[in-house]
């Protein structure tokens, strides 16, 4: 039973380094920033202002 | 973008006011039964005010009502966002707001009629379990939905928590609550023995995994960059975390059963999963911490990042915590005290509630387009939120590690030094202060909801509409 834990945690460490090197290398910078950046700009902000005070959500 | 298309808010909102209303209703019955622990003659000899059936309507009040709809409004505003496209089936969004409301509320007056399956976590019996998973399955095809008619490719880091937070939690619920029906109220479990207890522990302690902490980290990973208006620190950090954390979870269940009828080979690796734990929940906490660096500034001044940034500290404690304490020679000690009672307040309160008081301070008044009604309450409810938790936690730490110690100490021939009553007298000093606690950490909620009802007293929410998106960007 030592082994087999032992054997389970190797595959987990594996599946895990395995899992870092293409999290680090299998998107461009490029591609990671742009992904980051999502939650910074996902409202229209001009429509939003301009109605923020005359039209409401009916729905 | 289709023209004049907007997010569905309003159903996030009404959510929101929901787990409000469950945060006080849960909060005061937790403080209700803390107070019995100290006076235990005020049930009255109400069956119903009873100790065992408060607790029950307590645990259900605060998980499922308050974080679960806090859950549900989050995921529905962020899901949109993330998506660049309005909800899916926004008719079936509300009536998953509503159900869920229902659901819990009959849950809880059965609670409180003595209607009880057994289970921790899972008390509800099956014509709830079955309502429930109908529901839960709402719940998917709305947020799925959204993510297949999402009009950017990348899928965001908070969707992978928020989906699996749906998809585990629907696979826990099911198999955890097979049961044979004998009467409306009563049912036993598909399973027996040993093999139950490894199948409640695999659900109970992936419900603390996949809802209490990897659903808040899908809240995290959308509302502290939005807040701290920079984006997540290492963004490559988060998906590693994402996946390390959904492979780990899942195996750590066996760590509440250390010393039970289970094979030893499952405590074990139960302890080791745990351990292993550290590495992504810690990995989430420095990058939270780091995405906030630099934005220090803000603290001064902004009461809902305080909060957040407090979420992280006690995320960071209760995710270290956790693993030492299911290393089986610490166990031991803390195994059936109120170290384990403190150790998942420090998580429910310290980084569960908090999370989500600093996202409804910072969502509310964006909901209704509005300023917060006032600072200074949300600072007041920050301090008092702070002492409440340092205080529960500090009175269950002293509480559960006197009790390990004293029920393992031993005389001269080896027989208990000192009987289980005397233990139990000795606590009063602590329960009394785990009391205080409660009500300081209650009166600070109560502050926010006095502050966010009057942030949107007369107010409706405003409709916000999708960026234009890219070229080439689907």
């Amino acid at each position: 039973m030592t082994w087999f834990l032992f054997a389970g945690d190797m595959l987990v460490m594996a599946f895990m380094a395995g899992l870092a090197v293409w999290a680090l290398w299998g998107s461009s910078d490029e591609a990671v920033e742009k992904t980051a950046g999502i939650p910074l700009d996902d409202e229209g902000h001009d429509e939003r202002h301009d109605e923020r005070h005359d039209e409401r959500d009916d729905g | 973008m289709a023209a004049g298309e907007r997010y569905h808010d309003r159903v996030a909102g009404w959510l929101t006011g929901f787990a409000v209303l469950w945060s006080l209703l849960g909060m005061t019955a937790g403080v209700y039964i803390a107070a019995e622990l100290v006076w235990p003659t005020i049930d009255f000899g109400q069956e119903w005010l009873s100790y065992g059936r408060l607790r029950n309507l307590h645990t259900n009040a605060v998980i499922f009502g308050f974080g679960v709809s806090a859950l549900m409004a989050t995921a529905f505003y962020s899901v949109q966002r993330t998506c660049h496209a309005p909800l899916f089936a926004p008719g079936l969004a509300w009536f998953v707001a509503i159900a869920w409301q229902a659901g819990v509320l009959a849950g809880g007056v059965s609670l409180l009629a003595g209607w009880n399956g057994g289970k921790e976590y899972a008390e509800l019996e099956w014509p709830f379990d079955i309502a429930i998973a109908v529901v839960w399955v709402c719940f998917a095809v709305v947020f799925f939905g959204t993510i297949a008619r999402r009009r950017i490719q990348p899928i965001y880091v908070s969707n992978w928590f928020y989906g699996a937070l749906i998809i585990v939690i629907a696979m826990l619920h099911i198999v955890n609550s097979l049961a044979i029906p004998v009467t409306w109220s009563k049912s036993y479990s598909l399973f027996a023995g040993a093999q139950d207890a490894v199948v409640q522990w695999w659900y109970g302690h992936n419900a603390v995994g996949f809802l209490l902490t990897g659903g808040f980290l899908g809240m995290l990973y959308y509302f502290l960059p939005k807040h701290a208006d920079r984006p997540i620190w290492s963004y490559r950090l988060s998906i590693v975390a994402f996946w390390a954390f959904t492979y780990s979870y899942i195996w750590a269940g066996p760590h509440h059963l250390h010393y039970n009828a289970v094979p030893e080979w499952v405590q074990s690796l139960g302890m080791v999963m745990s351990l292993v734990l550290l590495a992504p929940s810690w990995a989430t906490m420095v990058n939270g911490v780091m995405t906030v660096a630099g934005a220090w500034e803000k603290l001064r001044t902004d009461p809902a990042l305080k909060f957040i940034v407090l979420s992280l500290a006690f995320y960071g404690l209760a995710t270290f915590e956790g693993p030492m304490m299911s290393i089986k020679s610490v166990n031991v000690v803390s195994h059936f005290t109120d170290w384990t009672v403190g150790h998942v307040h420090s998580g429910a309160l310290g980084w569960n509630a908090l999370i989500t008081f600093g996202t409804f301070y910072f969502l509310v008044p964006r909901l209704v387009g509005a300023e917060l009604y006032s600072t200074r309450l949300a600072n007041w409810h920050f301090w008092l939120a702070l002492a409440g938790v340092m205080l529960y936690v500090l009175a269950m730490w002293g509480a559960g590690v006197s009790q390990g110690l004293l029920w393992l100490s031993l005389d001269e021939i080896g027989e208990l030094s000192f009987s289980f009553k005397d233990i139990m007298a000795s606590m009063a000093p602590y329960y009394a202060l785990r009391l205080v606690a409660g009500v300081v950490f209650l009166s600070g909620a109560a502050l926010m909801a006095i502050n966010l009802w009057m942030t949107v007293q007369g107010r409706a929410v405003v409709r916000v509409a999708p960026p234009p998106v890219a070229e080439g960007a689907v």
